[in-house]
């Protein structure tokens, strides 16, 4: 058992890890070069910056569009987010970790907000499961990744939680722990490739979007020479 | 659950061949809106064809490969949109809209797409999905209102407009928009109304003798003056349809003085390349330019119309020379200069009815023009009111994207696109609802007869012809009048 958790926690951790930066840093490049070879082929250079801003930032501080559409699982989704990105990262016994790794530390959350904002985040992510699966709409678009990106989310919180905070036998705690680490891992790899990505690209949305409605000039003529349409009538 | 009263069976049939002997029959049907030249069979094929022809000279790939990497299909869009609260039917769910168009571009022209329908063989483009695509994206009205709860930014009005062009190049596209837009460039009239020059002249010389009897004052259209401030385009229809809004804004101009005109060579600010071909969207800004250009004008300047505006504002510098391209800009915001120059005087107590402004998405979506007509109509009706939401956020009136010209599906506009907004007005109360767009005024003078609501529908030129206070040195005397010829 315990070469197994030291294997999830040395190597395991470095290359789930890693595979989550270069992928990470993958999507952000593309999507950059992306925007880079639009503007560059746009007939018109001018982007309204001060809109792309305003409607990035808008996103940032959702706080007067919470109520506008579905203010309960908006709500639900900005607390569940708080923890999902704060805990894992503030965590003392993660830091403590990382210090022990590579030798870097930073200050870590107090034990109790800590725990108090891991069960908000296992209660708003099962808020959101269940209010993805009962709401018409919601589960009339939901692919399966999700669905299963809250459920696969609870794990490492679930676990970490039991860890931390309940007395189990040392054989449950090894198991415990191996789970925590593996689901952990397991998101960390999978992230880049779905629809996570988001928590890297979101801030370009607006950004993308408004360059790609700068249309390169001339392109009726492209066109039509490569769809064979030249001279054809309207 | 749709209101709407286009049966399955009516919409089949818009799809169809106009080449085929049994489509001409089909053309006698009383639903029928698509325009659709070549053989229906193979569609798929050519659906894809033209998707990768216009990926490849266009810079829609950026927004496709962001979109389908971030969509995080929360349904938040859901309450946005008014065809799906006015309908209920999860299919016109913007994110499920866009979700058409999107699966097939990571199927097809994605790595991952690709790999995995090799592995599986499924999920390819079949023509059930064409067809889907094809009703989908002319349900909606590319209001993109959606756009602003999009947690994730989707554009839907991007890909609403991606997703026509498309369907356009193989032969889908509404007959209404085709057939005119067909007169407008290879017509001998040469816009989308057909109106011939003569006509235009005749119209003109008319309106400015009604206006001499009822302002007393010589009010002009200016015809090929070259070198003037402005070169104007409205809305061609404007002429036969909603000739007040034409004369309150020949009017502003009689009351300042500045130099603007109308080129007979080219006079139409209808771009309906806007809702369903990039290409005719760049062919039509082109003549644009090239007539102003003809004219030696310094400006362009386009009437009450909302698509017109953006489409000229927004793609006049991409298709004609970037930063050297004309400066284009919307009648609304040389009034509003004007009159805050005090170069325009309204009179206070002639509009007395319960007045309230309708924002056409193409001009408030994104900022462009939301205060300035509603300090103008503060400025002189007595009795304003704002309908909820509005400016950024405002409502389309239903009849946007191009749909509104399409005769045949006015039961769906007005009972479904344009439901939303009838409650709206209903709610406001007003009386008088200032729409300074063509397309919206003839979607919600529609609106406003079905659904049975009183109130009128009124550019916002035409209030500022009412309410016009001409300097006394420009009153003709009665004598004067029979000399007070137009050039
Ligand atoms: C740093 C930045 C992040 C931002 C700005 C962000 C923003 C968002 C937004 C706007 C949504 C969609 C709408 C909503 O549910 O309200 C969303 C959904 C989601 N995010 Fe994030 N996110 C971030 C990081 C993350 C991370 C690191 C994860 C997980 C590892 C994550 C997991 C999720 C999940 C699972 C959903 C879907 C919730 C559901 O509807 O079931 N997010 N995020
Ligand atoms: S709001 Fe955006 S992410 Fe959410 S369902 Fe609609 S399009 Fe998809
Ligand atoms: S653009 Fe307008 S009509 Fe189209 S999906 Fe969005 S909200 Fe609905």
């Amino acid at each position: 058992m315990d070469a197994w958790l030291e294997f999830a926690r040395g190597p395991l951790f470095r290359l789930s890890f890693g595979v989550m930066m270069l992928g990470l840093l993958r999507v952000l490049l593309l999507d950059l070069y992306g925007a880079w070879e639009a503007y560059r082929r746009a007939g018109d250079k001018t982007l309204p910056w001060g809109y792309i801003i305003r409607r990035t930032l808008v996103w940032f501080f959702p706080i007067n569009k919470v109520f506008k559409g579905r203010p309960f699982y908006s709500i639900c989704s900005i607390l569940f987010h708080i923890g999902l990105i704060l805990v894992p990262v503030l965590l003392f016994a993660h830091i403590q970790l990382w210090e022990s790794g590579v030798g870097i530390s930073w200050p870590a959350l107090p034990k109790p907000v800590a725990d108090w904002l891991t069960i908000s985040t296992i209660v708003f992510a099962l808020a959101l499961f269940i209010g993805r699966s009962f709401s018409r709409t919601s589960s009339f678009l939901s692919r399966k990744q999700d669905y299963l990106w809250p459920l696969l989310l609870l794990l490492p919180f679930v676990t970490g939680y039991v860890c931390a905070n309940m007395s189990v036998g040392a054989s449950t705690y090894q198991v415990t722990m191996l789970i925590h680490i593996l689901s952990a891992e397991l998101i960390f790899v999978l992230l880049p490739f779905t629809k996570i990505a988001h928590c890297i690209l979101l801030p370009f949305s607006q950004f993308v979007s408004c360059v790609a409605w700068r249309f390169p000039a001339d392109t009726d003529d492209a066109v039509c020479t490569t769809l064979n349409k030249k001279g054809a009538p309207v | 659950m749709r209101t709407n009263q286009i049966s399955a069976e009516q919409r089949e049939k818009a799809f169809v061949s106009a080449r085929k002997p049994e489509v001409m029959e089909k053309q006698k049907l009383d639903v029928r809106y698509h325009v659709e030249d070549f053989d229906v069979n193979d569609r798929p094929r050519r659906f894809l064809e033209a998707f990768a022809a216009i990926l490849k000279h266009s810079n829609y790939r950026v927004a496709l490969d962001h979109f389908i990497r971030v969509s995080a299909k929360c349904s938040r869009c859901a309450t946005t949109c008014q065809v799906y609260q006015a309908t209920g039917d999860p299919k016109d769910i913007p994110c499920y809209r866009s979700e058409l168009l999107l699966s097939v571009y990571r199927r097809h022209f994605t790595m991952g797409g690709m790999l995995r329908g090799r592995v599986a063989g499924t999920g390819h483009l079949t023509d059930e999905k064409v067809q889907e695509m094809a009703d989908s994206f002319y349900d909606c009205t590319a209001c993109r209102r959606c756009n602003h709860e999009c947690p994730s930014g989707i554009d839907h009005g991007l890909i609403t407009h991606l997703g026509r062009y498309i369907l356009s190049e193989i032969g889908i596209a509404p007959r209404a928009l085709v057939v005119s837009t067909r007169e407008q460039l290879e017509g001998a009239s040469g816009n989308t109304s057909a109106i011939p020059v003569p006509a235009l002249i005749d119209t003109l010389e008319f309106l400015s003798e009604d206006m001499l009897e009822e302002k007393h004052v010589n009010i002009a259209f200016p015809l090929d003056v070259e070198g003037s401030e402005f070169v104007f385009f409205p809305a061609v229809s404007d002429f036969l349809m909603e000739a007040e809004t034409l004369m309150g804004i020949a009017a502003v101009f009689t009351a300042t003085g500045d130099s603007w005109t109308t080129g007979t060579g080219y006079f139409d600010g209808i771009n309906y390349g806007l809702f369903y071909s990039d290409r005719i969207l760049e062919r039509v800004v082109k003549k644009i330019d090239n007539e102003t250009r003809r004219l030696k004008g310094k400006k362009v300047l386009i009437g009450e119309c909302g698509h017109a505006s953006r489409s000229a504002k927004q793609f006049l510098p991409i298709y004609c020379g970037g930063d050297k391209a004309l400066p284009v800009i919307n009648i609304m915001e040389y009034t509003h200069k004007v009159w805050k120059e005090g170069r325009l005087k309204l009179d206070p107590n002639v509009i007395t009815e319960k007045v309230a402004y309708h924002d056409p998405c193409n001009i408030a979506r994104q900022g462009w023009i939301i205060d300035k007509p509603r300090e103008l109509l503060k400025a002189f009706c007595k009795d304003y009111v704002e309908l909820t939401p509005n400016g950024e956020d405002a409502v389309c009136c239903g009849g946007g994207g191009g749909t509104v010209s399409i005769d045949e599906i006015r039961p769906y506009r007005t009972m479904v696109g344009g439901k939303v907004k009838a409650d709206q007005i209903r709610e406001s109360g007003c009386k008088i609802l200032v729409a300074p767009c063509a397309n919206c005024k003839k979607q919600l003078k529609e609106l406003v007869e079905d659904q049975k609501i009183d109130c009128e529908v009124a550019g916002l030129h035409d209030l500022i012809y009412k309410a016009i206070i001409f300097d006394d040195s420009l009153k003709v005397s009665p004598d004067e009048k029979q000399t007070g010829e137009e050039e």
